[in-house]
């Protein structure tokens, strides 16, 4: 019996079962949960770009508007199913915080009409949703898809990006961040 | 009331491949044919419920039922039948659906063909097929709910991802991809049953040859057939771009294809039994890390849409799967027998053992790079990506050898042979391949790998031609046949060899159409206002108006749109465009194609500006790229051949067993 036969008959030839089984568990395991295409927005830290649009309601709008208190500004589209989903914590925080929270929808890539639809059928919180016919403000935000929502402070600087549609924990958590109580 | 009845049928097929599973193991354990029969039922029962629930999930796409958020997410009102239809396997719940209906198929077509042969094996088989589809029912009960709902109930869809609702190849490359997949728990089942009955005989590697063949055949066509797909709608100009996913999909057919190899060796000549047991469990281990890899988001990709919760139990079925085959393996190793090769040096299992090594080197490079981003966040938690160029250097020179041997393992004798043989058999082909090389440096072919792949291209082309002229002239001669009569007789009666030189001969189509595409094509970029021209190799592009519109199949979508007329070796209209999906945050090239034998014009639309009415084209000319497509239908063509049921065998009498299905 050569020193090859001992090894594949012996108690050692176990050892091939972790050497293979562990390493591999520990690659795959350990890449979970992390987002490889997740970029923290470059905005945050700095103050939100300034930028001029028209309400749906055809009223002109400028940011400087937001200036002085908390804001939140919401990227949403008619077609998008997670904003519906969403849409109720919006309207609960508008309520809820009234004029001590600025907020702003951005509407993307959709029309005036759709968007209005949206509205009556889901409830019309009372804040400006501007139109981005041309995308040039979902561009500025860097925004990828919507729901998209940024957090910014009274000083208008961007606190958080949140992408994907909010849930109460993120939105409480991020507005008692900028000095929002429930 | 559909998804409803869905979401049942998922829940009641988890439990029937429970029960399945329990009466396979007792069924086994006992010995008792009515447990096994029991089983096999439960399995029937089990594939007829992922139909009911595969069913009620293409009616709630058909008809746009927002209700369940994977149709919210995946579907609009808009989008067109045969799109939602594909939706099935578009996002990720309905595509382990899908899995599931194939993987439940898989495993009652294998047990109702084995219904009345090999009783030892198949209570293990019946096992090893029942838990793999339990996991899947479990997953579609716990994490990957494809039946979720959602209220409030939206009045209109997401729509599917816009890249996979653009080409209707969508329909046929990850259906044919899946089957592959699926498949190959076939034989990894029979190696299970093999090494737990201690029946590591030459039965199971006979069934389990064919039984991967087919899988393989599927997994192949997928493959190429994925490449295709991206050539066509990714717009960057290539066809394969060691993407991850196709990474994935690609592991498990080299190790499958080691397999197929190593598996006549192993019959012929009773080596390499430890070594083929591992092949079958390796295979299987890497269709679900592709899983893994495709369906948890942790590698970026084109296909990585999905991020969920089901990544935790993909990772845990990969190392309980790996774990427990291994820990069967190394169990039975002692009993396993012979390991190492006999022969010489100069025979065919020399050529096949040098062959697995080949394939396992490759294998092992393609699952570095692809799982090195991982290993690199693990350790040190940076991100990094490895690059096409990394896969291309390392594997160029493997796939070259692997060429050689192709030529090689075909001509020479199992067992060894004389110096006087392989001159007389090489001398010929040798030389044709000697001989391609500056015939092609002259057409203007440059690059050793480029070179060498032709030569030796040429020299398996021979080397195989020689075989079938000396078998169909033997043939000829002792019988008074004619030559066609003696090539048609010979093929059919040994329809495993033949059809294996017919794949060969796909092969060697499809790598010197890549080697020639890779390296021999040119392109140009270009920003052009209405009335100009660009030139490239022989072609003329003019650009004569852009158009804006929204699609006829769906309003949804605007398509921009640059009119070209083309002049050259072919003419007419192009009209490659972007397309503004919704969903989608960047704008979808659609590139316009023409596809001739000898080369392809590829014009790719990068940028619009609206205001000057000016485009910006990317323009390829892609040499051979057709033959890289016909080629693979060779392959596929070939395998089907060598798969294709003898009648002779399957007019054998099986053997009665008392249990009838």
């Amino acid at each position: 019996m050569g020193p090859m036969d001992r090894l594949i008959s012996g108690p050692w030839r176990w050892l091939v079962v972790p050497v293979l089984v562990v390493p591999l568990g520990w690659v795959l395991f350990a890449g979970i949960g992390k987002d490889p295409r997740e970029i923290p927005s470059p905005l945050i830290g700095k103050p939100l770009p300034a930028f001029s649009a028209t309400t749906l309601d055809g009223a002109p709008f400028e940011t400087d508007a937001l200036a002085g208190r908390p804001a939140l500004v919401n990227v949403w589209a008619s077609w998008c199913a997670p904003c519906v989903e969403e849409h109720p914590l919006l309207l609960d925080a508008a309520a809820r915080h009234g004029d001590a929270l600025a907020m702003v929808g951005v509407i993307y890539q959709d029309s005036a009409d759709n968007a209005r639809g949206f509205l009556a059928r889901y409830g019309d919180g009372g804040w400006p949703d501007l139109l981005d016919p041309s995308g040039s403000i979902a561009v500025e935000l860097g925004v990828t898809g919507p729901p998209e929502t940024f957090f910014v402070d009274a000083t208008g600087v961007v606190r958080y990006r949140h992408v994907g549609p909010l849930t109460a924990e993120v939105l409480d958590e991020q507005l008692a961040a900028l000095g929002l109580d429930r | 009331m559909i998804p409803t009845l869905g979401h049942v049928a998922v829940v009641v097929g988890l439990a029937a491949t429970l029960f399945a599973a329990a009466s396979f193991a007792l069924g086994g354990r006992r010995a008792d044919p009515d447990l096994v029969l029991l089983g096999r039922r439960a399995m029937y029962v089990a594939f007829a419920l992922a139909l009911v629930a595969s069913g009620a999930m293409v009616v709630s796409l058909l008809t746009h039922d927002f209700s369940v958020q994977y149709v919210a997410r995946n579907n609009a009102t808009t989008t067109p039948p045969f799109y939602s239809f594909i939706s099935l396997w578009a996002a990720l719940e309905g595509s382990i659906l899908f899995w599931t209906l194939l993987a439940t198929g898989w495993a009652a077509l294998v047990l109702y063909r084995f219904r009345h042969r090999a009783p030892l094996l198949m209570p293990w088989v019946g096992l090893a097929l029942a838990l793999g589809a339990a996991f899947f029912f479990a997953v579609m009960t716990w994490p990957g709910d494809p039946f979720t709902r959602t209220t409030p109930i939206a009045a209109e869809g997401n729509g599917p991802n816009a890249l996979l609702q653009n080409h209707p190849f969508m329909g046929l490359h990850p259906p044919l991809l899946y089957l592959g997949y699926t498949g190959m728990a076939v034989p990894f089942a029979f190696g299970v049953a093999a090494l737990i009955t201690k029946r590591t005989d030459e039965e199971w590697l006979g069934i389990v040859r064919r039984w991967t063949l087919v899988p393989w055949i599927f997994l192949t066509a997928g493959i190429v057939a994925g490449a295709w797909w991206s050539y066509e709608v990714l717009g960057w100009g290539g066809y394969w771009a060691w993407d991850p996913v196709e990474n994935a999909a690609l592991l498990p057919w080299l190790t499958a294809t080691a397999f197929i190899h190593s598996s006549m060796v192993a019959e012929r000549r009773g080596t390499l039994r430890v070594w083929t047991h591992a092949l079958v469990i390796a295979t299987f281990t890497l269709t679900l890390v592709g899983t893994f890899l495709t369906r948890s988001g942790v590698v970026a990709s084109v296909h990585s849409f999905t991020q969920s919760a089901i990544g935790p139990w993909f990772a845990a079925a990969v190392v309980l799967t790996l774990a427990l085959a291994l820990g069967l393996l190394v169990w039975r190793l002692p009993e396993l027998g012979d390991t190492r090769p006999h022969g010489r040096p100069v025979s065919r299992e020399a050529a096949f053992l040098f062959n697995n090594v080949l394939f396992l080197a490759v294998t092992f490079a393609v699952l570095f790079g692809t799982l090195y981003p991982l290993i690199v966040e693990a350790t040190s938690g940076d991100r990094i990506s490895v690059g096409a160029p990394w896969f291309n250097q390392v594997n160029a020179p493997i796939f070259v050898a692997l060429l050689f041997l192709m030529g090689m393992g075909p001509a020479l004798p199992w067992g060894g042979t004389s110096w006087r043989t392989v001159r007389e058999r090489f001398a010929l082909p040798l030389l044709a391949g000697v001989l391609a090389v500056p015939a092609a440096w002259l057409l203007g072919l440059r690059g050793w790998a480029p070179l060498a792949t032709i030569g030796l291209a040429a020299f398996v082309v021979v080397v195989m031609g020689e075989e079938v002229v000396r078998g169909a002239g033997a043939r000829a001669r002792s019988r008074g046949e004619n030559a066609g009569t003696a090539v048609v007789r010979l093929t059919t009666r040994n329809r495993r060899r033949y059809g294996g030189y017919l794949v060969h001969a796909g092969i060697c189509v499809m790598a010197v159409a890549v080697a020639i595409s890779a390296t021999a094509g040119s392109d140009v970029t270009t920003t052009l206002a209405p009335g100009e021209s660009a030139r490239l190799g022989g072609y003329t592009v003019t650009y004569d108006r852009l158009v804006v519109e929204r699609l006829a199949s769906d309003a949804r979508v605007t398509e921009t749109r640059a009119e070209l007329t083309l002049a050259g070796p072919q003419s007419g209209s192009l009209h490659p465009a972007l397309r503004d999906y919704p969903n989608s945050s960047s704008l979808i090239a659609t590139p316009a194609v023409r596809t001739a034998l000898g080369e392809d014009l590829f014009v790719t639309l990068l940028a619009v500006d609206p205001a000057r009415q000016t485009v910006s084209l990317h323009i390829l000319v892609n040499p051979m790229v057709a033959w890289i497509w016909l080629g693979g239908a060779i392959v596929a063509l070939g395998a089907v051949f060598a798969a294709w049921p003898d009648r002779r065998r399957t007019a054998t009498v099986p053997v009665p067993v008392p249990a009838e299905a």
